[in-house]
């Protein structure tokens, strides 16, 4: 049997993979008797874990592609460990292929001895886990002092709610920016006909969904809003890879200048 | 009395998640501790420093960023969660984000902090249980489906414009004076560096975004 997915490494996976899944289910609950105490309905609790749920999917289906996609060369287990933890979609690909560039190997042949595949393992994990050094000793110091300065923006005008507001939308207009402008290294994915057509559709749909809700008092289906919406931009995306001829679907700013 | 409950709650959650974090590292460095152990094969340590030397600046600078930007964002508990489970930007954040819209609660409230981490708890544990069926279940039939040839590629591609114009619409209605500011700045922005990822290109977005904000309040145009 291949080292890489042999039963001590499934063993490994489910230890790591529990400790997370525990982590969250105790958060869950600490949350959820909050929630009570506070008096916020169990209703608007269970919407934001069922609209949580399906958000969800369809990001982590992307996930498990990846998990495919190392797995030729590093087996399924480390790549189901390291994406179901820590990991990043981009930081595990360029951590693995780093480490075996070094070794004089790629990420397109498989990994067959188990030093080169420790190694990867201990990039993979040094790259990733410093944020997690950086928590217990930053996290409250920042989550206070801009707790305070909303708190103070507050007391005298409402700039608190717009500049919390604003935060927001600086990290969507990345987003939109690169469906509307941006190049990737490998140029699958630049901004172009398609990304532009699923980023309008998913907002179009989002908009008409939310007045919907909002004029009927669909309260059961504002939760789904959103998800649907994500799936109507992919369903586009699929529609006109489908419907186009390739030289127009695939047609992209980048590759006309 | 009732601010001194909300920072006992908030005290409880940072007391959590400091231990959770040093779980978690512990947790995660035996996986390569474990696998040397195991397979009695340890790498030439010089050769990991080649590669690390390469990574190191880019994902350690890239933390210290993230925990910045993030944790106002995502909450108390729901930063400390993410941390751990990963794919923030692409996953976690729109859902913590989406979750506080929907329910109509303010981050850093803690009514805010309550549904974000209630969201980023749910969305890992669907990942979780949807990577777990993959790689047990469908593993060679997901291979299939977002092969580059397969008719559903382009949904999987495409990806990210359709979970972020799905979360921006309603943002943007709601404020759209200050939004058009960040997103001509983020594709100025790229004009310049095509490639910068997302999660750099935030940083510009958001003090775009933020400096918008108060020069338009100061002008009383919002």
């Amino acid at each position: 049997m291949d080292f890489k997915e042999s039963g001590f490494m499934y063993g490994l996976a489910v230890f790591v993979i529990g400790f997370v899944v525990v982590e969250s289910v105790f958060f869950i609950v600490k949350a959820f008797k909050r929630g009570r105490e506070l008096g916020l309905s169990k209703e608007k609790m269970k919407n934001a874990a069922i609209s949580s749920a399906l958000f969800t999917v369809a990001p982590a289906l992307s996930i498990l592609a990846t998990v495919i996609a190392l797995a030729g060369a590093l087996g399924i287990v480390l790549p189901w460990i390291r994406l179901s933890v820590i990991g990043n979609l981009a930081y595990e690909t360029v951590a693995s292929e780093t480490m075996l560039e070094v070794f004089g190997a790629s990420l397109k042949q498989p990994v067959t001895d188990p030093s080169q595949f420790g190694a990867v393992a201990w990039v993979m994990t040094l790259g990733t886990s410093f944020a997690l050094v950086l928590l217990p000793f930053f996290c409250k110091t920042i989550h206070k002092k801009v707790g305070q300065t909303v708190a103070k923006s507050e007391k005298t005008s409402k700039a608190g709610d717009v500049l919390a507001a604003a935060a927001f939308i600086g990290i969507i207009a990345a987003f939109i920016a690169r469906a509307i402008n941006g190049k990737t290294e490998d140029g699958v994915g630049d901004a172009g006909l398609m990304s532009i057509a699923t980023l309008l559709t998913s907002m179009a749909v989002s908009l008409i969904l939310e007045t919907v809700c909002a004029k009927f008092s669909l309260t059961k289906l504002q939760p789904f809003a959103m998800p649907i919406a994500m799936f109507a931009g992919m369903g586009m995306a699929v529609l006109l890879g489908l419907a186009l001829p390739e030289s127009v679907a695939a047609w992209t700013w980048w590759r006309q200048i | 009395m009732k601010n001194k409950t909300e920072r006992t709650y908030f005290d409880r959650v940072h007391t959590w998640g400091r231990l959770w974090s040093v779980g978690a590292l512990i947790t995660l460095l035996l996986v390569p501790v474990s696998i040397c152990v195991h397979f009695n094969a340890w790498p030439p340590m010089q050769e990991v420093f080649k590669a690390l030397i390469k990574v190191l600046p880019i994902y350690w600078g890239t933390a210290v960023v993230e925990v910045l930007t993030y944790t106002p964002m995502l909450g108390a508990g729901g930063t400390y969660l993410s941390f751990v489970s990963g794919n923030i930007t692409n996953l976690k954040l729109p859902c913590g984000l989406s979750a506080m819209e929907n329910a109509g609660v303010k981050a850093n409230s803690e009514e805010g902090e309550v549904i974000s981490t209630i969201a980023i708890g749910v969305s890992e544990i669907t990942t979780t249980v949807i990577i777990a069926a993959g790689v047990l279940l469908f593993a060679p039939f997901l291979g299939t489906l977002t092969d580059p040839d397969s008719v559903f590629s382009p949904a999987f591609t495409y990806v990210l414009p359709a979970l972020f114009g799905a979360l921006g619409a309603g943002y943007f209605r709601k404020h759209w004076r200050i939004s058009v500011f960040p997103i001509l700045i983020g594709i100025a922005v790229l004009l310049f560096a095509p490639t910068l990822p997302a999660g750099t290109l935030l940083f510009a977005t958001i003090v775009a975004s933020i400096g918008g904000a108060l020069v338009f309040m100061k002008l009383k145009w919002i």
